[in-house]
């Protein structure tokens, strides 16, 4: 007789494995942190997507400077269509956020997103994509302001890393 | 999640297809050289990317792996007589040589040519640091012999099994990458295992179990870096290498040998798991190669004349209930290697990735898919070589080591990350 992990690991049992939906649509929030994977997310947020949410700009509230912490926080983001839109209000509604910047651009913006993340503990992912001429050192600094604040930081050698991680999380 | 024809196209590896061609132009591990001890040993049979082949020494120690099946009238090989330089099929006398060429069909006169128009299909099989590699792609693009460090160290100082496993190569290799699973599935191995023990760095792995992760490409493949929070404004990190198509490594752990895999594909629904050991400076001590033996560490027990391991589907994998209930194993499976591998041949013979939802944390296998699927498309559209088949590729090491928490481990371990020959592994 054939044990029951025997019976069950045919290719003919995995046939009957149910089809219905085990997962609900997860808000993601896709924010560029400069001017450069702003141009790249603008790109990507042309095409359908389930239910993610891009930011091409951050803009801060007036004495809200980068570093900004607690529920006194205010700082904007502008969404594609050029709205200011509340930046913790966005992260608190989110369930996972993801920033993006190009390697060498000023990346500091992350830290007013990490402190929105932090106050409705949201996963940040961290994604560093090339910049023609960047160097190491470009990359390097980019990865210092990304680091502290990421769950999951990414080094993508191609720019095409963005969709492919979105679509692969069900963004 | 990948799309169904994504999902295709990453784990078919038959010929013709696109995994399957990039599986072509790689050295992969093939046997093991206890399996062919001697000349004129008994021939094995074995299926690699879906061809049924079949190994042999022959009576000068020469290396052949040939077409199974004698190109007469079809039976297997394996049952061919190995003498006088040759494999002679037991049916009609027709012989073979290790390339495959036919070099006797007794029914025919020798001086009218037959057997020379006979040749089957032939791979060549190299011996190196204990095991017997092929390559299976078009000769005129054979790659230089693979330069991994197990396999240039003495033999004494390494280590090498392989077991069956019975799924699709890429659910099996994505174990090898995925760092997240280890502070569950095998957390009771790190205090337990003796292969594993001891170590200074176990404490962070128990004492902080959110690990922070970094992604990084570089030529051969991938660097996963997984930190953890340590004294002193440092961070504790494992770095896990992963080189295209199928090589991942463990980071290590104290002065234990290090250890890693390559997941080879069988057929489209098996493959091997084969489990290397070695240490770069020293032998491996008796009781170390007694405890891999004995199935400790990455290594597992067998069914006792195969390689299929004794803890197997057939038999619920022994599963252990109690031992679940009290903590001694998460999975209620013992051994790291079953437990991983009961798991994903859990998923079924093939796992159905539409089905699946990764979270941040999954990027390594995300970026993994993607560079397999990136390269495998630039080799069979422009011909384009892909990474890891040049040996200089291989020549990377896993690292465990403290660092400076403002440090990154792409320049702090870069000299970790180096083969370097007569030098110790960098680990915590
Ligand atoms: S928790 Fe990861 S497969 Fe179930
Ligand atoms: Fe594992």
């Amino acid at each position: 007789m054939l044990s029951e992990s025997a019976r069950m690991t045919t290719a003919h049992e995995a046939s009957f494995r149910i089809q219905y939906p085990n997962s609900k649509p997860r808000a993601a929030k896709v924010i560029a942190l400069d001017g450069e994977s702003a141009k790249l997310v603008d790109e990507i947020a042309q095409q359908k997507w389930n239910g993610a949410k891009f930011f091409t700009s951050l803009s801060f509230a007036s004495g809200a400077e980068p570093g900004t912490t607690g529920a006194g926080m205010k700082a904007w983001l502008s969404d594609l269509a050029g709205r200011a839109m509340d930046l913790v209000a966005e992260v608190a509604e989110s369930d996972f956020v993801v920033v993006i910047t190009a390697a060498g651009e000023d990346a500091r913006a992350v830290s007013v997103v990490a402190d929105a993340c932090k106050l409705h503990n949201k996963t940040l992912i961290g994604l560093v994509v090339p910049k023609a001429g960047a160097s190491e050192a470009d990359v390097g600094a980019s990865l210092d302001h990304l680091r502290p604040h990421t769950r999951m930081l990414v080094v993508a050698s191609g720019r095409d890393y963005i969709e492919v991680m979105l679509t692969a999380l069900r963004a | 999640m990948l799309r169904k024809e994504q999902n295709d196209y990453l784990c078919q590896t038959n010929a013709g297809t696109p995994m399957g061609e990039m599986f072509r132009c790689y050295w992969m591990p093939a046997l093991l050289s206890e399996e062919l001890p001697e000349p004129d040993c008994p021939p094995v049979r074995i299926k690699l990317l879906g061809e049924r082949l079949l190994a042999f020494r022959d009576s000068e120690g020469k290396l052949g792996l040939i077409d199974e099946f004698c190109a007469h009238r079809g039976v297997s090989l394996w049952f061919g007589r190995n003498e006088e330089c040759g494999l002679r099929c037991p049916y009609h006398g027709w012989k073979y040589d290790v390339t495959g060429q036919c070099v006797d069909v007794p029914s025919e006169p020798e001086e009218s040519g037959y057997a020379k128009k006979i040749k089957l299909k032939s791979y060549p099989l190299i011996e190196k640091g204990g095991v017997l590699w092929t390559y299976m792609g078009p000769p005129e693009k054979q790659p230089p012999e693979p330069m991994w460090e197990f396999c240039t160290v003495p033999l004494n100082q390494s280590f090498m099994t392989k077991r069956l496993q019975e799924n699709n190569w890429l659910q099996a290799m994505e174990g090898g990458i995925d760092s997240s699973h280890v502070s569950f599935l095998h957390r009771g191995d790190l205090s337990n295992d003796p292969l594993f023990k001891g170590a200074a760095g176990n404490k962070y792995n128990l004492g902080d179990m959110r690990p922070v992760f970094e992604v990084v490409e570089n030529e051969g493949g991938l660097l996963i870096g997984a930190r953890r929070n340590a004294e002193d404004d440092q961070y504790y990190w494992r770095i896990t290498p992963w080189v295209m198509p199928c090589y991942t490594g463990v980071p290590p752990r104290g002065d234990h040998p290090i250890h890693g895999h390559f997941w080879v594909p069988i057929d489209d629904e098996n493959c091997w798991a084969w489990s290397y050991d070695y240490h770069p400076t020293r032998p491996l001590t008796e009781s170390e190669v007694a405890a891999m033996k004995d199935g400790k560490g990455i290594h597992v027990k067998y069914v006792p004349g195969t390689y299929r391991p004794l803890a197997n589907k057939d038999n619920d994998y022994l599963m252990n209930r109690a031992a679940q209930k009290a903590g001694k194993t998460f999975s209620g499976i013992e051994g790291i290697g079953m437990q991983d591998a009961s798991l994903q041949e859990s998923m079924g013979p093939i796992c159905d990735r539409t089905k699946e939802n990764l979270v941040g944390t999954d990027n390594g296998i995300i970026m993994a898919r993607h560079r397999l699927m990136r390269a495998a498309k630039a080799l069979v559209e422009k011909g384009i070589t892909p990474p890891g088949v040049d040996p200089e590729h291989h020549k990377v090491r896993q690292a465990a080591l403290l660092l400076k928490r403002d440090v990154q481990y792409k320049d702090g371990a870069k000299e970790a990350l180096k083969v370097k020959p007569g030098v110790r592994q960098t680990s915590v």
